[in-house]
């Protein structure tokens, strides 16, 4: 084995050859046609119900400044098709394969976790709580510790494999929903998903997004995402993984020093369809230079005061 | 699935995977290109040439690539660019696009200057099918829309099918291929306009009429749902077959964003996806047509 710092994370019974994967929905097997898969720490599917499902009409995508906004609508062919046309694609490929779950109820949780439980290959669920709660008038399933505690603890008992739950930043008090998840028996928690968001065009007086709703991701997210990171991180024990904006290696790290064991890269794969691969040799390289040994070691250890402190109490002493 | 065109609805179907109407797919490539010339062609028009052997040397006519707008280390703008293979030149291993001006992105990418390396993926897509069986080939593209059809254009009078082009849009400024056309040995260019009312398709219709008075074998269109309810009524009356480029809003290009799906809303299913099931398409099903 060669030199170099340790770039291995683990995330519950989960070792991840590197702390870099796909944020669910930007990712599929098809980007293993330009992208070295092999390289990545794992993959993570789009998300997946029990049921096929269609997705929202047409426009589905728009640019904003410094993110994207998109309202797909998690179509999905349903557990059976996934299992037995698309899981094998990722399974093709080394890293662990993590399958995200969905649902509009708590029930269709349950059902989706009962059908993939013990499917050979699947390493790990991400529950995806982002969806509208059809039994709540819409509000994200995720924007309720109890239903947050229930869905998990759910899944948790069904599932042979760990159990990550994905937050949403759509809520009053991440660090609640965050405790929530661990209360459920979370393994993990992934950090965040998209802020909710719209975009209007006042020349055509239309809305600009066929859903007129949409989910806004990118750059332009990451302050709100590292917030999010590590209030959720301070108020868990569990491993947090970082989710938003990440573009390059400072992101990265940022993620990493807020509390994230590890990250998920999402709209920056769509801008540089390299970026994961680019990040796992960028990090090796980074930590080589700062003579950090292992990526563990810079876990949750932001220096909370600010980076002009030191400027301010020289000019104080001055 | 259709396609929901001025007067009428026209239903397409997904090029198959083997027979005569097997689209040839090589496989992408993601490569830093870089700017081998950037100009302005038009008004709102602008002619990127990236050095891309890679891609130059495998395109066919209907691929497409995705161009990275921001420049290395910059994280925006988040998403690239679908944009449609204008030509290629295998000798000097370049891939040019042609793009209009239109917001935030495009007026960015105005700014790559020669040398630079710009992000591409390509070539994607099923592109258009040329059978032998097609002698002459009639190409319908409005505004952008013709950026698809031109190198069509090229690899069709380069193997002696007889090639009608015509070339559609709002006003003189943004028309999009007559000298490419012409250069290429297109053996008659109609160039139609709004701003005259040459554009209107009953006047147009007469003109396609006269100049397929010889017959045509294939209709070839993008850019306009008009112009592809124009083709289809020209291959009822003549069996001739229509096959069309769609354009849609894409992120990823290869078939996992879904962005870009092409079904009808209400549908337990996303086919097809204009990315990786076309961005070619035929009317009617090639499945019904004998081989």
């Amino acid at each position: 084995m060669s030199e170099g710092p340790d770039l291995r994370v683990r995330i519950g019974s989960l070792e991840l050859a590197n702390p870099v994967m796909p944020a669910s929905g930007c990712f599929g097997p098809e980007l293993g046609q330009i992208v070295d898969l092999n390289s990545l720490g794992a993959l993570v599917t789009k998300t997946v119900f029990a049921d096929p499902r269609s997705g929202n009409p047409a426009h589905r995508l728009d640019e904003t400044y410094g993110g994207m906004l998109n309202s797909v609508g998690i179509p999905s062919d349903g557990a059976e098709a996934f299992v037995e046309r698309l899981l094998p694609r990722y399974l093709a490929w080394s890293p662990p394969t993590i399958v995200s779950i969905g649902g509009l109820t708590v029930e269709e949780y349950f059902d989706a976790a009962d059908r993939l439980a013990g499917v050979p290959g699947i390493a790990a669920f991400e529950v995806n709580v982002s969806c509208p709660n059809l039994e709540a008038g819409g509000l994200e399933i995720g924007a309720v510790p109890e239903i947050v505690e229930r869905v998990i603890a759910g899944v948790v008992a069904r599932s042979p494999v760990p159990v990550i739950a994905k937050l949403t930043p759509n809520v009053t008090s991440i660090a609640a929903i965050a405790r929530a998840a661990e209360a459920g028996g979370a393994t993990a928690l992934s950090a965040v998903n998209a802020l909710q968001g719209m975009a209007v065009d006042a020349r055509t007086r239309r809305a600009r997004i066929g859903a007129t709703t949409a989910g806004l991701t990118g750059p332009a997210i990451k302050p709100i995402a590292l917030r999010c990171v590590w209030q959720a991180s301070r108020a868990v024990s569990i491993p947090v993984i970082g989710i938003g904006g990440i573009a390059d290696v400072d992101d990265a790290l940022e993620f990493l020093l807020a509390g994230a064991s590890a990250i998920q890269v999402g709209s920056a794969t769509f801008t540089r369809p390299d970026t994961m691969v680019r990040l796992v040799d960028g990090l090796r390289q980074r930590l080589a230079e700062e003579g950090v040994a292992s990526v563990g070691e810079l876990v949750g250890t932001l220096d909370t005061r600010s980076s002009e402190h030191d400027l301010v109490t020289a000019s104080a002493a001055g | 699935m259709s396609v929901q065109a001025e007067r009428r609805s026209v239903p397409l179907a997904r090029l198959p995977d083997s027979g005569p109407f097997a689209p040839v797919v090589p496989p992408p490539v993601l490569v830093e290109a870089p700017v081998a010339d950037h100009r302005r062609v038009a008004a709102q028009y602008w002619r990127l040439s990236l050095a891309a052997p890679d891609i130059a040397r495998q395109a066919r006519p209907g691929q497409f690539v995705m161009l990275t707008v921001a420049r290395p280390g910059e994280p925006a703008p988040v998403l690239p660019r679908p944009m449609a293979i204008y030509g290629v030149d295998s000798a000097r291993g370049t891939v040019d696009v042609v793009y209009r001006v239109v917001g935030e992105g495009t007026s960015r990418l105005t700014g790559w200057r020669p040398g630079e390396p710009m992000v591409t993926v390509g070539p994607l897509g099923r592109g258009f099918v040329l059978r032998e069986t097609m002698k002459r080939i009639l190409l319908l593209g409005r505004g952008i829309g013709t950026c698809s059809l031109t190198s069509l254009a090229a690899e069709a009078c380069a193997q002696g099918v007889r090639v009608v082009a015509v070339a559609s849009a709002r006003n003189p400024d943004a028309l999009i291929g007559p000298d490419d056309y012409r250069a290429y040995g297109v053996e008659e260019v109609i160039d139609v306009v709004d701003s005259d009312g040459s554009s209107a398709v009953d006047v147009l219709a007469a003109r396609l009429d006269a100049a397929c008075a010889d017959g045509v074998d294939e209709i070839f269109v993008c850019g306009s749902g008009r112009l592809l309810a124009a083709a289809a009524d020209i291959a009822d009356r003549t069996g001739a077959g229509v096959q069309v480029s769609l354009e849609a809003h894409m992120a990823c290009g290869l078939g996992f964003c879904h962005g870009c799906a092409a079904g009808r809303p209400g549908l337990p299913h996303e086919t097809p996806l204009v990315c990786a099931d076309g961005p070619v398409f035929r009317y009617p099903d090639p499945a019904a047509v004998p081989a």
